[in-house]
């Protein structure tokens, strides 16, 4: 209860900050806007030219590629650019800051700040899925929409454990810049369906790392319907991460000394 | 004359300096491009499944254009130019340079240049490294025209590259904060340019139009030369284009570093 207070408070500071900068809002959430554009493109040039990728057609792509936009959408807006700044406070040393804070600091660390943009541009995302969902011709049940509702929580929780895991690097990489890079890389795999996944690839980003079951199993279960086996996975993949995340950052913790002055 | 060359050789060779220091973040930046050509690597093998060629090029005709993209965009593409311009702006560091016989833009650009032969070098490193792995389908066409013609194409690029990068940083005269813009024109810049699929993929009526837009030479063109995706009548054609958006691009410029002057109030410094 207390934390939902600090959260509010927070995200009452954010919105009342944006709306501070109306015109920066405006331009951030046209970028965000653009490059789903872009990716959309590329889907509509590929099947301009091909009717299936991987066994999966165009309507159907597009509804992987808008449940991952949607699940990124939500890491912009509550935690990307707080994470970001934890890889720059550790180095800077205003990290203190939040140590100093009565609170979880991992928590404190996450949820300063929110992003309205990504929240607004969140809204689109729904759109372009249900869009997909509409030319694919689909009548989900109920049970398939909030089992896909909960998967697109544990994608967000996935993503959030996998950007703890690469800031939380520089707790022991004082100079690791553009570690943020290794976040966008996976994200960039999750946008391809399993079935394109061969070989060292699949064993890589299929099993070892959670980046293809966290887009591929929401947007399945719109699609096939309800599928225990990608469910379960699912919801395991999304517990372990966030343990090995959780973990990791107070292992850090534990090295973080301060930085100079 | 030849004091003038000193003037910017000194300034070339500062950048070259300053951009050394960087190089383990070049190499990093390398390794992600890298990587991601991973996931170009799976989306059109999986798009080619059963189908000979798309768009009258095969896979690894494909491929081959993505993997020189990458190469491109380490020797002639610009990173964070315009920001570091910005940067010079709001700071005030641009002041001196109005004090002394220096052109701001000979300046930037010598720097520029010194930036990507240490960016240029440092790509070679993680390709030569994935040589083994790609050889099998890596293939060019072996006209020589390609290469002559690739020489004034990559150089031209690598103009049109900086003076965008130039014309944003300026902005900072009239916006204080041009992130936003910069992430934007990326967007812009990533379809039209050419770096999330080959431009000829699209429908021709927007091909052609593409053709008259400063991004298609920014990196398509050069690369889409060396991988064969070009005609000989067309090069010349798009050579003359790719001149014309040189001048274009120069002119914008220097009449936004001249209007930006006036309205500089030269803070700091």
């Amino acid at each position: 209860m207390n934390y939902y207070r600090i959260w509010l408070a927070g995200a009452r500071y954010s919105l009342v900050r944006t709306m501070m900068f109306r015109g920066d809002f405006f331009i951030w959430s046209l970028v965000e806007l653009f490059w789903m554009a872009v990716n959309l493109l590329l889907i509509a040039v590929i099947y301009g030219h091909t009717d299936s990728v991987a066994g999966w057609n165009e309507y159907q792509m597009v509804l992987l590629i808008g449940t991952g936009m949607l699940v990124q959408r939500f890491v912009t807006g509550f935690f990307w650019s707080n994470l970001f700044e934890l890889s720059r406070n550790v180095r800077t040393g205003a990290f203190d800051f939040y140590l100093a804070q009565p609170g979880n600091p991992l928590f404190m660390v996450s949820t300063r700040k929110l992003d309205p943009d990504g929240l607004v541009n969140s809204v689109i995302a729904i759109g372009i899925v249900l869009y997909a969902v509409h030319r694919l011709g689909l009548h989900p049940s109920f049970f398939d929409v909030a089992l896909y509702s909960v998967m697109i929580l544990a994608g967000l929780v996935i993503h959030y454990s996998i950007l703890v895991l690469t800031m939380a690097s520089t707790f022991w990489l004082t100079s690791a810049n553009g570690v943020e890079g290794t976040y966008f890389t996976l994200v960039d795999f999750s946008r391809l369906p399993r079935e394109a996944f061969r070989g060292l690839a699949s064993v890589l980003f299929v099993w070892i790392l959670p980046v293809v079951v966290m887009s591929n199993a929401p947007a399945r279960t719109l699609i096939h319907g309800f599928q225990p086996i990608w469910a379960l996975w699912m919801m395991a993949v999304a517990v372990l991460w966030f343990i090995l995340a959780v973990a990791v950052f107070n292992r850090g913790l534990r090295r973080y000394s301060s930085a100079s002055s | 004359m030849t004091a003038v060359l000193v003037k910017y050789r000194q300034a070339f060779l500062t950048g070259l300096q300053s951009n050394l220091i960087y190089r383990w973040n070049f190499l990093a930046r390398g390794v992600f491009s890298i990587l991601r050509l991973g996931v170009s690597i799976i989306l059109w093998t999986a798009a080619y499944a059963g189908i000979a060629k798309i768009g009258g090029f095969g896979l690894d005709q494909t491929l081959t254009y993505f993997v020189t993209l990458i190469l491109l965009q380490f020797f002639v593409g610009a990173f964070n130019e315009d920001y570091q311009i910005s940067e010079d702006i709001r700071n005030g560091l641009i002041n001196q340079f109005l004090l002394k016989p220096i052109n701001y833009f000979l300046y930037r650009f010598s720097i520029f240049v010194a930036a990507r032969l240490v960016s240029g070098a440092l790509i070679l490193v993680p390709l030569i490294l994935l040589l083994p792995a790609i050889r099998g389908w890596l293939t060019f066409p072996h006209e020589a025209w390609r290469l002559v013609c690739t020489v004034p194409a990559l150089m031209m690029a690598a103009l049109i590259q900086f003076s965008i990068a130039y014309c944003f940083g300026l902005l900072t005269f009239w916006l204080l904060e041009i992130q936003g813009f910069v992430i934007l024109s990326m967007a812009v810049e990533a379809v039209l340019g050419g770096q999330m699929f080959p431009l000829d993929l699209m429908p021709p009526a927007l091909f052609h139009a593409s053709e008259f837009l400063p991004f298609f030479y920014q990196m398509y063109f050069p690369a889409a030369i060396l991988t064969g995706r070009l005609a000989l009548p067309e090069v010349l054609q798009d050579l003359c284009l790719q001149f014309a958006w040189v001048v274009v691009l120069l002119l914008v410029a220097e009449i936004l570093w001249r209007r930006g002057l006036r309205r500089h109030t030269a803070v700091g410094g």
